[in-house]
């Protein structure tokens, strides 16, 4: 089974688009989420979004990213409610109101923060970190020292995860009881756990460093990797949409 | 206290079936080791017995009470699990608030809780203010034994307790068990060294694709050769060799040569062979 931003192989189109042009259109995407704030076209980009998992059989994992992201939204837009008074009163609070558009606005974000996150989850089920990162060296010359930053961030995430795993299960087995007594108690028993957490991240990433350096690790180049990126038609369009999808989300904030 | 397997089917996720009917019993007091090649499903076992994981199928029973009607917090006051890795397990400031970790989760931290970890601090020879985190591999791991062992529970389940460790680590964390086994605890123990098997378990559980391919006394499982090929192991040297004399010379076959399976016994039974007598390694270093 897959992990968090782990690589599910396929061959859809999203599989085999240039990683170049899939993270361009994703960041891109989220920009064009955040610069407007039209709840009709955030529908749509949001519609596009799961269209995009489903076309590639994702929407396992979207639907579980949308959940994680829900519960943050969720507490973002309740912040919105509580402090934007706008629109028709509908509540009076004791500092302010919670009106229409308050609850507009908090839908508004909820949607946003959705919809942008969509695409940019993706990428990372639909390439390999390793592709991802070779190809952001050979087409727009990134430092190979930064994306492998990125790439072995990325990579960790799931191991630390797995490692938290492994943790809390120790604990469990000790007696402690995380699944009793609320969120809180939770939090509160899940707090030391972040030190033996910390300690074996900074021996895992010590010990990759010491691997990669041992291996020619600063010797490496953007000529270095053998296998080329070039892009083709279909990523060339899928940039263009990408960008003109931005114009849209700029010109209907400018002009409504 | 009793635990019992009865036809147990378990996975992690649904598409990949890790147990497939597994049985077996393991008396009270018993030392019981699990061997088999990684991926046999040892380690999935060990998770069953303290709840950490259901079976999906069939029974686990503690004491003749299914793991399903017990929390796993219940379940940590009649078992102790020792994990592979003691980075694990291991989340406190010092060494004495690491011992007394247990008694705090478990809500029985009093007098006689701080007692017990003082003795087990002596026993084992720490520094109750060392930082775990600073102290090195083997006392890492021994420290994550001290930690179920303070606990006193009957049964104790040892996921690979000696992976790590040089030869005189190794020899401390094993003369600990065997301490604890003596002392009346149930040992359960995953090994893939035959050699500690050999020295050390009383009964040898053999698995192999999520099943239990054989099980018996340690040394008929060890001499069962056909069985150990079949589940990719090879048994201790001195078993080989016994087995190996024996099979090359029929006339040894049936001698205390092919039939020795600790180093003492085999050379009990060389000095016979030679007309000589052989009492023990000091023995021999006097002779010399």
């Amino acid at each position: 089974m897959n992990g968090f931003l782990e690589y599910v192989p396929g061959d859809s189109l999203l599989h085999r688009l240039n990683p170049v042009a899939k993270l361009v259109f994703a960041v891109l995407f989220a920009i064009a989420c955040f610069c407007t704030g039209n709840l009709a076209f955030l529908c749509v980009m949001l519609a596009a979004g799961i269209g995009m998992a489903v076309s590639c059989g994702m929407m396992r994992q979207t639907l579980g990213l949308m959940k994680a992201v829900a519960v943050f939204s969720i507490i973002l837009a309740v912040l919105l409610i509580l402090t934007t008074p706008t629109g028709d009163k509908l509540v009076d609070l004791p500092w302010g109101y919670i009106g229409t558009g308050s609850l507009l606005a908090a839908f508004t974000t909820i949607v946003r923060l959705e919809a942008a996150a969509i695409p940019l989850f993706l990428t990372f089920y639909v390439t390999k970190v390793t592709d991802l990162s070779n190809s952001v060296v050979k087409v727009l010359h990134v430092p190979y020292k930064y994306a492998f930053t990125f790439a072995s961030t990325v990579h960790f995430i799931p191991v630390f995860m797995n490692d938290m795993k492994g943790i809390m299960e120790a604990q469990t087995a000790r007696g402690v009881e995380f699944d009793q007594g609320g969120i809180v108690n939770k939090v509160r028993l899940m707090v030391p756990l972040c030190v033996p957490l910390l300690v074996s991240s900074v021996r895992k990433t010590n010990s990759a460093a010491i691997a990669a350096e041992v291996r020619g690790f600063n010797l490496r180049t953007r000529e270095s990797g053998y296998k080329q990126y070039p892009m083709r038609g279909a990523d060339i369009a899928v940039v263009v949409i990408a960008i003109a999808l931005l114009a849209t989300a700029i010109c209907l904030t400018a002009l409504l | 206290m009793t635990i019992e397997f009865r036809d147990v089917h378990a996975s992690y996720d649904a598409a990949t079936p890790i147990l497939r009917g597994v049985d077996f019993t393991v008396e009270d007091g018993e030392f019981v080791a699990f061997v088999g090649t990684n991926g046999a499903g040892k380690s999935t076992t060990m998770r069953l017995i303290n709840g950490l994981l259901k079976p999906e199928q069939g029974e686990v029973l503690v004491d003749g009470v299914p793991t399903t009607q017990l929390k796993t917090s219940e379940l940590a006051r009649r078992v102790g699990f020792l994990f592979q890795n003691p980075d694990s397990q291991i989340c406190c400031g010092t060494v004495r608030e690491e011992l007394l970790f247990g008694f705090r989760a478990l809500g029985c931290l009093d007098e006689q809780a701080e007692a017990r970890v003082d003795a087990v601090i002596d026993e084992f020879g720490f520094n109750p203010d060392d930082d775990p985190f600073l102290l090195n591999r083997g006392t890492r791991q021994l420290l994550a034994l001290a930690s179920i062992v303070v606990l006193d529970t009957p049964v104790v389940v040892l996921d690979e307790p000696t992976t790590g460790l040089d030869y005189r680590e190794c020899v401390k964390v094993m003369s600990i068990i065997s301490r604890l086994h003596q002392s009346g605890t149930t040992v359960i123990m995953v090994c893939h060294d035959m050699e500690v098997v050999g020295d050390f378990a009383e009964r040898v559980i053999v698995m192999s694709a999520g099943q239990v391919v054989a099980q018996g006394p340690t040394f008929d499982v060890l001499r069962d050769r056909a069985t150990l090929e079949a589940a990719s192991l090879v048994p201790p040297q001195i078993v080989d060799i016994s087995m190996a004399l024996g099979m090359m010379r029929p006339a040894l076959a049936s001698t205390p040569l092919a039939a020795a399976n600790t180093l003492d016994q085999m050379c009990d039974a060389v000095a016979a062979a030679v007309g000589a007598t052989y009492s023990g390694v000091r023995g021999l270093e006097e002779a010399r």
